[in-house]
């Protein structure tokens, strides 16, 4: 049996339920405040890479995997979390000459690459600076990746990369960014942030 | 306000919507649900019935909408032949699902990103992570609903904040399932599990919003106990959404790890067992303090 408590729906809210309202919306801010900064405590926390023989110091996301000394880069990371095309940042070294131009570099990059990846496209080419102040040149660039078994029958996706060249001391260092296509713009916040934190 | 009614409904012909007996229904709804959920579960997961991989996929889409028909057919439905019903339900129910689908899911995803980071904390941090993201929004977006199409103007009785939130979780979780069984296309007895499991994460922040909207409208109580409901409401559930996965999942061995359907089922009936009955013990004991004050205070026709 329902007890009825002698309301009626025209009586006004009073000043104790007003309170308790303003509590609860203050709360439910305060909780999504709190929420946000676990998650960029967490998203942005970093690890520091230390390598004294190439004279690279970087930070990076701590979730991420790191690999070294691999056969084309000094050092890598890759967001092992992302289900598909795991994004990645890709740092290598190689030799400049006297002559070389950083658009030759880039090249012979782009040669190389055309034969090992699937519909490999440039996009373009643009000037970028460093935060150091540093003159680089960048490419943008996208193939499509594909499952290396093809007993997985997933669905090959497009990613968009971004390699930054820059030349110093007789050494062309070049910091590649690649993502899957729907997410790359959000990704590139974190190779920005992974820039902004390299010294080399 | 009770005579009132009674001379109302005795010139209709009905009872009055207010003698709904709200509790009975939302038992027997939930108990025809985790018994059409488990005979699933232990068919197509255990015996493995053979079923076409398309309407399998259909079956597990439609399996989404059965918290509401059971819903439509055994509450919304007998409440319009009463006497002034609770005419909000179908609303409350429809603008929950589109909240979950206009911010609660994208928001979720797209800003608080969890599947990239909190599936790899540990379990403490997993918690706290899932109250602070996941149990905020989907407890202060069921709050928002409610208060903005039933507080204050649609409450009567303490049971219609009852009904209304279980509208909303039944609402929001409809949602939630939908997403999850047609991104992933699970196997029947998954899609059950992700059902029942979403609908009982739901029901637990509904049921105590639901409680904080009653002591603060009906027993006119102290400003903080509905923002301290709201607190209990998102700390359940993101209790339930950190541990549920790990307990779906059986433990890691040399031969792999399986998962653990029964079990999974197991605790998604707990849940609903320890919400339905801490939620009704607290409400209970709350109407008995207001009627023997409403009593004490002089009124002999409290009842």
């Amino acid at each position: 049996m329902e007890f009825e408590t002698g309301r009626s729906p025209a009586i006004q809210i009073t000043p104790r339920q007003r309170w308790s309202l303003a509590f609860s919306y203050i709360l439910i801010c305060f909780g999504l405040a709190l929420g946000v900064n676990l998650r960029d405590g967490a998203l942005r926390q970093a690890s520091v890479y230390n390598n004294v023989e190439a004279g690279i110091r970087a930070s990076y996301p701590a979730r991420w995997l790191l690999e070294e000394a691999g056969a084309d880069f000094v050092f890598r990371v890759r967001d092992m979390s992302f289900r598909g095309f795991n994004t990645r940042i890709e740092v290598s070294a190689l030799p400049a000459g006297a002559d070389s131009s950083a658009r030759n570099l880039l090249d012979q990059l782009s040669l190389r690459r055309a034969q090992v990846l699937i519909d490999y496209t440039i996009l373009g080419y643009e000037d970028y600076r460093l935060p150091d102040e540093t003159d680089a040149i960048s490419m943008a660039y996208a193939f499509v990746s594909r499952d290396a078994s093809p007993f997985l029958e997933s669905v090959s996706s497009l990613v968009n990369c971004l390699d930054i060249l820059t030349i110093r001391r007789g050494q062309a260092l070049v910091l590649s960014f690649c993502a899957d296509a729907s997410i790359y713009a959000r990704e590139l916040d974190t190779f920005t942030w992974f820039i902004e934190n390299l010294e080399f | 306000m009770a005579e009132f009614l009674a001379d109302a409904a005795a010139d209709t012909g009905r009872p009055p919507a207010a003698f709904f007996p709200v509790w009975r229904r939302m038992s027997l709804q939930l108990a025809l649900l985790t018994a059409l959920g488990s005979l699933i579960v232990v068919a197509f997961t255990l015996f493995e019935l053979p079923l076409d991989s398309r309407l399998e996929r259909f079956a597990a889409l439609g399996l989404t909408l059965v918290p509401l028909l059971l819903w439509a057919g055994i509450s919304v439905y007998p409440e319009f032949q009463f006497y002034r019903p609770r005419r909000r339900l179908v609303g409350v129910a429809v603008v929950s699902a589109l909240t979950a689908s206009a911010l609660g899911l994208p928001l979720i995803e797209d800003f608080f990103r969890v599947q990239e980071w909190l599936p790899l904390e540990s379990v403490s941090q997993r918690i706290l992570g899932y109250s602070l993201t996941v149990g905020v929004l989907d407890t202060g977006l069921k709050f928002l609903v409610l208060r903005y199409l039933i507080y204050p103007q649609a409450l009567r009785v303490r049971s219609d904040a009852i009904a209304y939130a279980f509208a909303a979780a039944l609402g929001y979780s409809f949602y939630l399932s939908l997403a999850l069984v047609a991104r992933q296309q699970p196997t029947l007895g998954f899609a059950a599990l992700v059902v029942l499991g979403n609908l009982g994460v739901q029901l637990f922040s509904a049921l105590f919003i639901a409680l904080g909207i009653i002591e603060s409208y009906f027993s006119d109580a102290f400003p903080l106990v509905l923002p301290l409901n709201l607190v209990a409401a998102t700390a359940g559930s993101g209790l339930i959404t950190a541990l549920s996965p790990g307990l779906l999942s059986g433990p890691l061995s040399t031969a792999g790890s399986g998962d653990r359907p029964l079990f999974a089922l197991g605790i998604v009936v707990a849940t609903f067992a320890v919400t339905l009955g801490m939620v009704y013990f607290l409400y209970s004991n709350s109407e008995r303090r207001e009627r023997e004050a409403y009593l004490g205070s002089g009124a002999a026709d409290g009842i």
